[in-house]
């Protein structure tokens, strides 16, 4: 079921064409990757879908809320973390999480407070809650942005570059804590990025945009599948022979073998119910494997493709 | 509407700003000087605000009857203090709120699009109306306050002059002057923060917010203090009519300020 659904949306300003004409769906429960360049059009898309700006064209329903109807009940379901943190420096960890919660309509007290609590936990922030937010570092400001989104239990959460600008290390904690989070919390996340690692680890769909213009839609899989063709199954031996080679080139599931040394490359269609025939097939054959690799074309490869396809 | 929520907005920004001198200070100062130098000035050189006899004479003689009677048997000391701070002054209590909300209001939108945590704010399901009138609300309850309290101060201080120096009974507060503090000053208060807001709202900075309403005000000010001097000779009567006036332009501002927020706007102009 689409929790998501846009139609033709766009937004010019001016005569730049920021988003144009996007159509996609989100489905309940599923990380979707919006992955772009920048000055793609990610941001101005969440932010339409967020109401905080209007479309120019097209329109959406988050929720089966149309968002230029009911800007407001849109608001209430969505969490968002806005491309900035966007939080008030001079005000505690904990009166910005207070101010937020009431904004969002958490305002029994007891309730506030216990789902303050479970963030700051589930953040690691709890003991720093009473210091100033300007006092913060970088990644500490995106854990407490996120804990903000969260604040209501929103169904939906839109994230806008959650590791932009944090080192490798805190990118891989916030991309763990999203993981954790889309399990533990059971949202809908639209997650923003230009960074392929992101989306690889997080999104189950991905949608490429260039130029505010939609370029290819499917899982990380599929994509890269689409460009680089099919995955290749890499086994290396001890010692490769011609009875070894006839046993693979036999198999059902090869589709294609090319051997270089001790090494064998069989193409398939799917690795998962290949591989174990592979082996088998080999070891029956009385070859002694060293190691058996699935070789994927990354998605990075694919994005590279598919964004500079477009741009020439 | 909900009033809960612009009552949250405006504790959050009364949180923000009251750890921010830059914004409290210009508050505060303004009033300071009206309420304690200027009467304590008027009573440390008696007689010699450069106004001789003559002039004096000059501008009794254009006083309303009622007020030309209250001078009869005063020394030229002592009419000069009367007039100068039952009247001469009592403007200078009408620019109070005006000019000491400049800093908060023009702070109220610009200051967040400085700072980038607007884009949060505007995401809440807070509407605009109440976002609108939280923003407007902290500006006018410190303004309140300090007008109030520039009165208090002021009236004490013209109080311990009268009855020390001249043993009069004390002459502040009179009803011209509580109309003033507490029916015309509101008034005056809210259209000045409502405009500012508004503007606040359109542009991209704290300095441009200030400098247009500065230039939108300058007009209102000059207008004010006209009306005022002419009315606090009149009395009560002429200052609760002028709130009325006031009263309307704030229904127009605050209507208008309302009309014309549109938040989806402020995010498209911020770039
Ligand atoms: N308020 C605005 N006014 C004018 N142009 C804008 C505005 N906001 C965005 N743009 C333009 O729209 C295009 C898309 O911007 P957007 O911020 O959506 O890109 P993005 O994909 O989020 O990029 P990034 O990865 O840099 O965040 C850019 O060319 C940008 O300059
Ligand atoms: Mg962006």
């Amino acid at each position: 079921m689409s929790v998501i659904e846009v139609t033709g949306l766009t937004k010019k300003f001016g005569s730049l064409v920021a988003v144009d004409h996007l159509d996609f769906e989100v489905w309940r429960g599923e990380v979707f990757g919006l992955l772009g360049p920048n000055g793609a059009g990610k941001t101005t898309t969440i932010r339409m879908l967020a109401c905080l700006i209007s479309p120019s064209e097209g329109s959406a329903r988050v929720n089966g809320q149309d968002i230029v109807e009911e800007p407001l009940k849109v608001r209430e379901t969505v969490g968002i973390l806005t491309e900035n943190p966007c939080l008030y420096e001079r005000l505690t960890a904990y009166e910005n999480l207070d101010f937020f919660a009431e904004a969002y309509g958490v305002t029994d007290p007891l309730e506030k407070r216990e789902r303050i609590r479970e963030l700051f936990d589930f953040f690691g922030l709890w003991e720093r809650r009473n210091e100033k937010v300007a006092s913060f570092s970088r990644g500490m400001k995106q854990k407490l942005a996120i804990a903000r989104a969260l604040v209501h239990r929103p169904p939906i959460l839109f994230l806008d570059e959650p590791t932009a600008g944090l080192d490798p290390e805190s990118s891989k904690e916030i991309r763990d804590l999203i993981e954790r989070l889309s399990r533990k919390e059971k949202c809908t996340i639209l997650l923003c990025t230009h960074r392929l690692e992101d989306a690889e680890k997080l999104a189950n769909r991905v949608m490429i945009i260039n130029k505010g213009r939609n370029i290819a839609t499917g899982s990380p899989e599929q994509l890269s599948e689409r460009i680089t063709g099919q995955p290749v199954v890499e086994v290396k031996l001890v010692k490769l022979n011609r009875k070894v080679l006839n046993a693979v080139k036999n198999l059902s599931q090869a589709l294609k073998v090319e051997s270089f040394k001790d090494k064998i490359l069989i193409t398939v269609e799917n690795p998962k119910s290949a591989t174990p025939e592979i082996v088998k097939g080999i070891v029956y054959a009385g070859g002694e494997i060293l190691t058996v690799k699935t070789l994927r074309p990354s998605l990075e490869e694919a994005y590279l493709k598919l964004v500079k396809g477009e741009s020439s | 509407m909900r009033l809960k929520k612009v009552m949250l907005v405006f504790r959050k920004d009364w949180l923000e700003i009251s750890r921010n001198w830059q914004v409290i200070l210009p508050i505060v100062i303004l009033p300071f000087i009206f309420s304690v130098l200027l009467p304590i000035l008027v009573s440390m050189v008696p007689g010699s605000t450069g106004t001789s006899p003559e002039n004096l004479e000059e501008i009794t003689r254009n006083l309303p009857s009622q007020v030309k009677n209250k001078l009869v048997g005063m020394t030229n000391q002592q009419i000069m203090f009367y007039i100068t701070t039952l009247y001469l002054f009592a403007p200078f209590f009408i620019i109070i709120p005006i000019m000491a909300p400049s800093a908060i209001a023009s702070d109220s939108f610009a200051g967040e699009k400085e700072r980038r945590t607007i884009e949060a704010l505007l995401a809440t399901p807070i509407s605009d109306t109440e976002m609108f009138l939280g923003k407007t609300l902290v500006s006018f309850i410190p303004t309140m306050t300090v007008t109030i309290a520039s009165f208090i101060t002021y009236s004490a201080i013209v109080n311990l002059y009268s009855t020390t120096m001249f043993k009069w009974k004390p002459l502040l507060p009179n009803l011209t002057w509580l109309t003033m503090i507490f029916l015309l000053s509101p008034t005056v208060a809210l259209a000045s923060i409502g405009l500012t807001v508004m503007v606040s709202a359109k542009v991209k900075g704290v300095r441009e917010a200030q400098q247009i309403s500065a230039v939108l005000l300058i007009p209102i000010i000059i207008l004010v203090i006209i009306q005022a001097s002419g009315a606090v000779f009149i009395g009560p009567s002429m200052i609760t009519a002028l709130t009325g006036i006031f009263a309307a332009i704030d229904f127009l501002v605050i209507y208008l300020g309302v009309k014309m927020f549109r938040r989806e706007e402020i995010l498209s102009k911020l770039a």
